[in-house]
């Protein structure tokens, strides 16, 4: 018996083929698997010499010959839950799990379900939305995940439907040096809401490349939040598009644990007037970790907002880079983007990395760009330690504190409470100031 | 309770304290005054164990044991507080969290379980009504955007609250209206009793109308140039520090 071919490696056009031969689907999905993969190739494997790879090290996952994940048994037990989510899709290696998801008490004028559900039932409109949003065409990639995906989670909202619940999406990967290639599709239309966490997981060594696409019509409102928490072997690179119509309101909250490399590669196109974002990223690094956030948001219409946050606190090793542009097109006037990085450095060896830049095409805009690389205040460690608070726990308060205002941002109470235990676990701290202050 | 002895220390290499003796007993007040940069910081510094101030020769000794040897925490948990001149803003860490955590540390050091969130909800609400402070103060960060005023209030809430055996306050009077310099003073004089000592710097005799003291001491180039009881701060107040070397005056308006 010959061993399956790789689904990442330097030699992949076996590995497509292997893939294409055993699928059954309609023509069109094969067609954009076939152009996706000619992406693939075209772009080739990223190299340090490329400008929007100098800062990523992927050797270490250029050295494995990941395979297809097979399936794999996943305990109900294993995978996190969130109280408030009654809508709740898992996917495992990929692929849809339908006994660890719960798709009970749909509202009307809502899908959700998995890809493979809606490919069954109504093919066009899965060939029809599918890698529809412009963006990430250099992203090698999303490319691949274009290539090679399998399932993942499909949301649509009709017009002026409203999601009471958030819907809790699930990608769990099992490892054994293997690929993963998740999918999320989240069609908001005209003033639909809804509320979305997805969560990135797993154990031993795997890759995870997601690919994540937001359409956000006129007047629509998503609060989007990733928990990145994948195991420490693992790789992440995922790409998200996100694409909003008119007077459309997203949160973007992004948060980044786990993995021994991690890299998000968002691009935002505000694509009508008034239309306003909020990125508010996080990254908890230690050992050796790498996470890195590569942002591009284009105002392509008058009245826009996007604010942007996005810290890193940095423990040993650990590295960060942000790296956002914000671009604004020659009418996009009354524009009001800003961009910020704090970081917080733990350790001597840590190292934070921020390239913000501006493109500013229009004139009448109110842009601006910070960023900022520290280490604790000794004078505050001092002032803690002078109550009587131990070392330890001093510096854990103040790296709590930090943070804290990124989770403080997430109005969804059972995953602020999660992230803050989260953040509290990985600092050593007994108890977290929300339980200390209610 | 806290007795110094040949005390020299250093910062940054320059030696600022230049052989302090002092004995504080249990129940005592003592004032230490002096013109700018004598060293009255620095002495509070040292005594609570900051970083960077570097003791050349001489003891402090905490009730007998050796001060000096501790860990800035562990001097806290034996009862040691200081108010400190320039209290630290602290963003993201609510006062009313850092005081909880603060008063666990003391009890765990003691071998005491944690406070009950009644009881601590209690004193807090006592302690709040001494010192006149808004309970919205509580959910505030640390210090964060307080006035000068409201940090200084902040740091007697915080004394009246981990209620120490020995409490040094630097200069927690300067920039002071009248009223809360009342509260500064009610704060000490409510704490104020047979068990406990207090070591009061302050810059002006203002404050010693309401926090009398048993023992006055002017500070002066890293040494103690004069002790004396309470009529001693009178006398500076009309003579400056001139006798030791300074202008009159000059202490005033550099304190303003
Ligand atoms: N952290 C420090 N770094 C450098 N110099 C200091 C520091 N603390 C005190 N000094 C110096 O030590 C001297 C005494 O200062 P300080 O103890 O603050 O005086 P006081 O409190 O009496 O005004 C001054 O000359 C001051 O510049
Ligand atoms: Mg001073």
């Amino acid at each position: 018996m010959t061993a399956a071919a790789p689904v990442l490696s330097d030699r992949h056009r076996p590995a497509f083929d292997a893939f294409m031969a055993n699928r059954r689907e309609p023509d069109k999905l094969s067609r954009l698997r076939r152009e996706a993969f000619e992406r693939f190739e075209a772009l080739g494997w990223p190299t340090r010499q490329q400008e929007a790879w100098r800062f990523t090290d992927l050797s270490a996952l250029q050295s494995l010959a990941l395979q297809r994940a097979a399936d794999a048994p996943v305990e109900a037990a294993a995978l996190p839950t969130l109280d408030t989510a009654i809508h709740r899709l898992v996917f495992i290696n990929g692929r849809f799990a339908p006994g660890l998801s719960k798709l009970t008490e749909l509202p009307e004028r809502t899908v959700i379900a998995s890809l493979g559900q809606v490919l069954a039932a109504d093919p066009q409109a899965v060939q029809n939305q599918l890698d529809q949003l412009p963006g990430l065409a250099q992203h090698p990639f999303t490319a691949l995940n274009g290539t090679f995906w399998e399932d993942g989670a499909f949301i649509y909202l009709l017009p002026g439907a409203v999601l009471d619940h958030p819907i809790h999406i699930i990608f769990h990967a099992t490892g054994g040096d293997t690929a993963v290639y998740p999918r999320l599709l989240v069609m908001l239309d005209d003033g639909a809401r809804a509320n979305i966490v997805v969560e990135y997981r797993g154990q031993g060594r795997y890759l995870q490349a997601p690919v994540v696409e937001l359409s956000i019509d006129d007047g629509a409102v998503l609060e989007y939040h990733q928990l990145q928490e994948e195991a420490p072997q693992a790789f992440h690179l995922g790409g998200i598009k996100l694409q909003q119509g008119r007077d459309s309101q997203t949160q973007l909250h992004l948060m980044s644990f786990g993995g021994q490399l991690a890299r998000t590669d968002l691009e935002v196109l505000l694509d009508g007037e008034h239309a306003s974002c909020m990125l508010n990223g996080l990254t908890v690094g230690r050992d050796n970790q790498a996470s890195n956030f590569y942002v591009r948001v284009d105002h392509a219409h008058p009245h826009g907002s996007s604010q942007q946050l996005f810290k890193s606190v940095l423990d040993d090793k650990a590295r960060s880079v942000f790296d956002g542009i914000i671009h604004v097109r020659p009418h996009a006037q009354k524009t009001d983007a800003r961009q910020n990085s704090r970081n917080l450095l733990l350790s001597k060896q840590a190292l934070a990395q921020s390239n913000p830049r501006l493109e500013i095409l229009a004139d009448d805009v109110k842009c601006g760009h910070g960023s900022s690389t520290g280490f604790l205040d000794p004078n505050a460690e001092f002032y803690l330690r002078a109550r009587g608070i131990p070392a330890a726990q001093a510096r854990a308060m103040l790296v709590y504190a930090f943070a804290n205002d990124s989770l403080n941002a997430i109005r969804l109470n059972p995953l602020r409470e999660r992230l803050a235990r989260l953040l509290a676990g990985r600092l050593a701290l007994d108890s977290t100031e929300e339980d200390l202050t209610s | 309770m806290l007795e110094i002895r040949n005390l020299h220390a250093t910062v940054e290499g320059r030696e600022i304290l230049n052989g302090i003796d002092l004995t504080v007993r249990a129940g005592e007040v003592h004032a230490i005054m002096g013109p700018n940069g004598s060293g009255k910081s620095t002495l509070a510094n040292v005594i609570a164990g900051r970083e960077g101030y570097v003791v050349t020769e001489g003891e402090v000794l905490f009730d007998g044991k050796n001060l000096l040897e501790m860990e800035p925490e562990i001097r806290a948990c034996e009862g040691l507080f200081l108010a400190f001149q320039y209290p630290v803003e602290i963003p993201g860490v609510a006062n009313l969290y850092f005081l909880k955590a603060a008063v666990n540390a003391v009890r765990k050091y003691r071998g005491e379980s944690p406070v009950d969130a009644m009881d601590f909800w209690d004193l807090v609400h006592e302690r709040m009504e001494l010192v006149k402070m808004d309970e919205s103060m509580l959910k505030r960060s640390v210090n964060e955007g307080f006035s000068g005023g409201e940090k200084k209030r902040n740091e007697i809430f915080q004394m009246a609250v981990l209620q120490p055996r020995f409490a040094v306050l630097d200069e927690t009077d300067s920039g002071l209206d009248i009223d809360a310099l009342r509260v500064v003073a009610d704060g000490v004089n409510a704490l104020r009793g047979p068990e406990r000592g207090f070591l009061v710097i302050t810059h002006y005799q203002r404050l010693l109308d309401y926090i009398v003291p048993d023992h006055v001491h002017v500070l002066v180039n890293g040494r103690i140039a004069r002790s004396g009881g309470k009529e001693l701060a009178l006398e500076l107040e009309e003579q400056g520090y001139a006798l030791y070397n300074e202008e009159p005056g000059r202490a005033r308006r550099a304190a303003a």
